[in-house]
């Protein structure tokens, strides 16, 4: 079967390729554009003017529903911040961030630890992934029921608690909620990034570690010496997907901590719940000046962190 | 999914897709029924969808089709009344109709979006608050008051002479031209519901004062009162049926809406509602505020707890549930009404109505105003207390038995109706609500605040967002 194929493509090729290295460059330039076009076009218009859109549109007041936007300067700024609903928004997302960021990395590194060396180590690592296939909504669905507080007719959670002679807890009344959720994600979350990780770890040569090992050195010198300078560029870059997930953290939250349809208690809030709030109006008039202004605040933070992590983050790379 | 409910607590498709995933994981209860099935079928809805049509009282001259975006979905009771009355309407009518089943959420996720654009719908429909916060205001919908003179297709009878004037006659019916935007078909009101197979001693009387009604709750016993902490709109009852018997109709609202917030100290009457609240909270089943609805309220279909205090939808959907279950477990329901506290001058009763709207682009609007009409025709509208269980702002149709006693209450012409909630959660679009009120009332019921305090977290709260406002 090849080889007619191989010879049209070689009866083909001379004729087409005719003339020097320059025409070659010339032709290659003269495609570029051709090639360019249509992704640039897409670009622009499904992400470029859109946020662009989401920026003028936050400085102005529309319910989006048939009338004009109407410009307000920096009323939907001033209102967001001075808005406790906000304030709770903006507090609980720091907190998925930060708490659930160290918690998802100090887990994902005591893993990569012992994951090293174990044996069915890979089959570890693929059950660890699994909480990743399953969609968040299901995910908060489930963990209703897991969490669920019924005298005498626990949840999982509380059925276990009170199985080792413990009180059982209100997991999902909306001022424990937030650390609920932190503590699902980081179980959720883990996986992924271990796998992130790992996949790092398999690159570092074996004879590094079959060295230390020589040298005595016990896991955590390892993973101090070894690991970690070795992988600290794939931290880096897990840190920012991280901090991007954090940041919109929104079906988990709206299944867990409310009904499933009306958003939950305001205690409870993520950035992206406001924005939903915002724009589908909790019972009315949709805000969408408002609910862009918090967009903007989040493009605005996601950026400043993700630049901070890139700063503290930056180590000269070390070649292996 | 069959789930029939007004206010509040609605699935969503996003609920319905996880409960889907769910099941199919292997948690789901699996028995599903379909309307009106299992042991706590309502009798007469096999009756009603095999009935021959009525003829409709005003045909359109011009409109072939029309295009509706329903609140409701089709496997839904009211979904299959109004599935009977498409087909109707198409059989005398030759007229069609051309439906989204979207759910309660298509008014603010599917129409205000719409309404930038030519694509509307030229028929929808919501409660009234939530339609005249969401579409009338910015400008949506278009003035419907020629419905009230169309013939229902029975004798000369029009949709006036057949609609009670309290169900589409008050203020926030009326858009800026003063003219009317909703013709309704269902009516809701609220009640403490309890099942008088269980519940109801002898000496059972219908309590008139607080003193009577707590001695209600303490002769239940600990978990008197199921309430689902995590829907706010739940959450909302106790303090504004007190408050609305001290400073009646309007009353919450006006103080809601003052931008200094001081209303909420100056009339003592919301003082006083807020110390006969505070009452309740220790009667609360243990985990109410760690809820996830509907489970407390199947705690109370399944006898935990004695009473339940929602909305008229109550025994719709407690009688799904126990359906579901399928353990020949029923309810004899019955409900009553808040007494009027002590020094409280308002005799009142909730009242809210849902209808259909006509959207200002229609296309089709003469085709859509005909069936308004033609819905409200006897032999159609029975469906809905027939095969939904709810209530109809017609007086001559039969009330479902579980509802008898809540319409005697809607019925009675002494009674002040107030909308439900005296409008104040459609107050800035609800954010007043979420901002507010529901974090104070939140701290009221769990014994956070005490009376005084929530008031006066209500005064400055309250001002500080009228403030933000501008």
């Amino acid at each position: 079967m090849s080889a007619p194929t191989d010879t049209v493509a070689r009866a083909a090729g001379p004729g087409r390729a005719t003339g020097s290295r320059g025409g070659h460059l010339t032709r290659k330039r003269r495609l570029f554009w051709p090639f360019m076009i249509p992704a640039l076009g897409l670009y622009l218009a499904f992400l470029v003017l859109p946020t662009l859109a989401t920026v003028v549109l936050s400085f102005t007041k529309w319910a989006g529903s048939g009338d004009t936007p109407e410009p307000n300067g920096v009323d939907n700024y001033v209102q967001m911040w001075n808005n406790d609903s906000f304030q709770y928004s903006f507090q609980n997302t720091l907190i998925y961030v930060f708490a659930g960021g160290i918690g998802t990395f100090l887990l994902a590194f005591l893993f990569t630890m012992v994951l090293r060396d174990m044996r069915g180590g890979k089959a570890i690592r693929a059950i660890l992934f699994f909480p990743n296939i399953v969609a968040p909504v299901a995910l908060g669905m489930f963990l209703g029921f897991v969490f669920k507080y019924q005298p005498g007719k626990q949840g999982l959670a509380n059925f276990m608690l009170e199985h080792v002679g413990a009180s059982a807890a209100k997991f999902l009344d909306p001022a424990n909620v937030t650390w609920v959720v932190t503590a699902s994600i980081i179980w959720a979350s883990s996986g992924f990034f271990i796998t992130i990780l790992m996949a790092a770890v398999d690159r570092i040569p074996p004879y590094l570690y079959e060295d230390a090992d020589l040298a005595g050195a016990s896991p955590w010198q390892k993973f101090r010496n070894i690991t970690l300078p070795l992988t600290w560029d794939v931290i880096g870059v897990a840190g920012v997907l991280w901090t991007i997930n954090a940041l919109k953290i929104f079906e988990l939250v709206f299944v867990l901590a409310g009904p499933g349809t009306y958003s939950p208690p305001n205690q409870a809030w993520t950035l992206g719940i406001y924005v939903f709030d915002r724009t589908f109006g909790s019972n009315g008039t949709p805000d969408f000046g408002a609910a862009c202004a918090c967009a903007v605040a989040m493009i605005a933070l996601v950026s400043f962190l993700v630049v901070l992590l890139r700063r503290l983050m930056r180590r000269d790379v070390i070649q292996f | 999914m069959r789930v029939a409910r007004g206010r509040s607590g609605k699935l969503s498709v996003l609920t319905v897709g996880a409960a889907v995933s769910l099941v199919l994981a292997g948690c789901g209860s699996g028995a599903d029924t379909t309307a009106g099935g299992g042991e706590n079928a309502l009798p007469g809805v096999q009756q009603y969808l095999d009935a021959p049509c009525p003829e409709a009282g005003t045909k359109p001259q011009t409109d072939k089709e029309f295009t509706y975006w329903s609140m409701w979905t089709a496997d839904e009771p009211q979904g299959k009344v109004l599935q009977k009355a498409f087909k109707c309407f198409q059989d005398k009518t030759g007229v069609k109709v051309d439906v989204q089943w979207l759910g309660r959420k298509a008014y603010t996720q599917n129409l205000a979006p719409a309404l930038n654009t030519d694509n509307v719908p030229d028929l929808f429909d919501q409660d009234v608050s939530k339609v005249g916060a969401a579409i009338m205001t910015p400008g949506g919908t278009q003035g419907v008051d020629d419905v009230f003179a169309m013939k229902v297709g029975e004798g000369d009878k029009t949709v006036k002479d057949v609609l009670s004037p309290s169900s589409y006659d008050f203020p926030q019916n009326k858009d800026k031209e003063g003219k009317n935007f909703m013709v309704p078909y269902t009516l809701q009101s609220s009640a403490w519901w309890y099942n008088k197979d269980k519940v109801a001693v002898k000496d059972f009387a219908e309590p008139k004062t607080m003193t009577e009604l707590t001695a209600l709750f303490d002769k239940a016993g600990k978990s008197a009162i199921s309430l689902d902490g995590d829907i706010p709109f739940y959450n909302m009852y106790y303090f504004t049926q007190l408050a609305e018997r001290y400073v009646g109709p309007g009353g919450l609202y006006k103080a809601a809406t003052d931008k200094t917030g001081q209303s909420w100290k100056t009339d003592p009457g919301f003082l006083k509602a807020a110390t006969e609240t505070a009452k309740l909270p220790k009667y609360l089943i243990d985990g109410w505020d760690a809820a996830k609805f509907p489970q407390i309220q199947q705690r109370w279909a399944d006898g935990d707890s004695s009473y339940l205090y929602v909305g008229s939808w109550a025994p719709s959907e407690t009688r799904e549930y126990l359906d579901k279950q399928g353990s020949g477990q029923k309810i004899n329901y019955g409900s009553f009404q808040f007494p009027k506290p002590d020094g409280a001058t308002h005799d009142t009763v909730e009242q809210m109505s849902i209808g259909f709207s006509v959207t200002k682009k229609a296309k089709h609007a003469e085709g859509a105003k005909a069936f308004m009409a033609y819905f409200l025709n006897k032999d159609i509208l029975s469906g809905i207390p027939a095969v939904a269980d709810n209530l109809v702002p017609r007086t001559d149709l039969a009330v479902p038995d579980d509802l008898k006693a809540l319409k005697t209450v809607m019925d009675d012409p002494k009674k002040e109706h107030v909308l439900q909630y005296d409008g104040i959660d459609g107050i800035a679009g609800g954010k007043w609500q979420t901002d507010v009120f529901d974090p104070a009332d939140t701290s009221l019921l769990k014994g956070k605040l005490d009376p005084q305090q929530f008031v006066d977290q209500l005064a400055a709260k309250g001002a500080g967002f009228w403030k933000t406002q501008g």
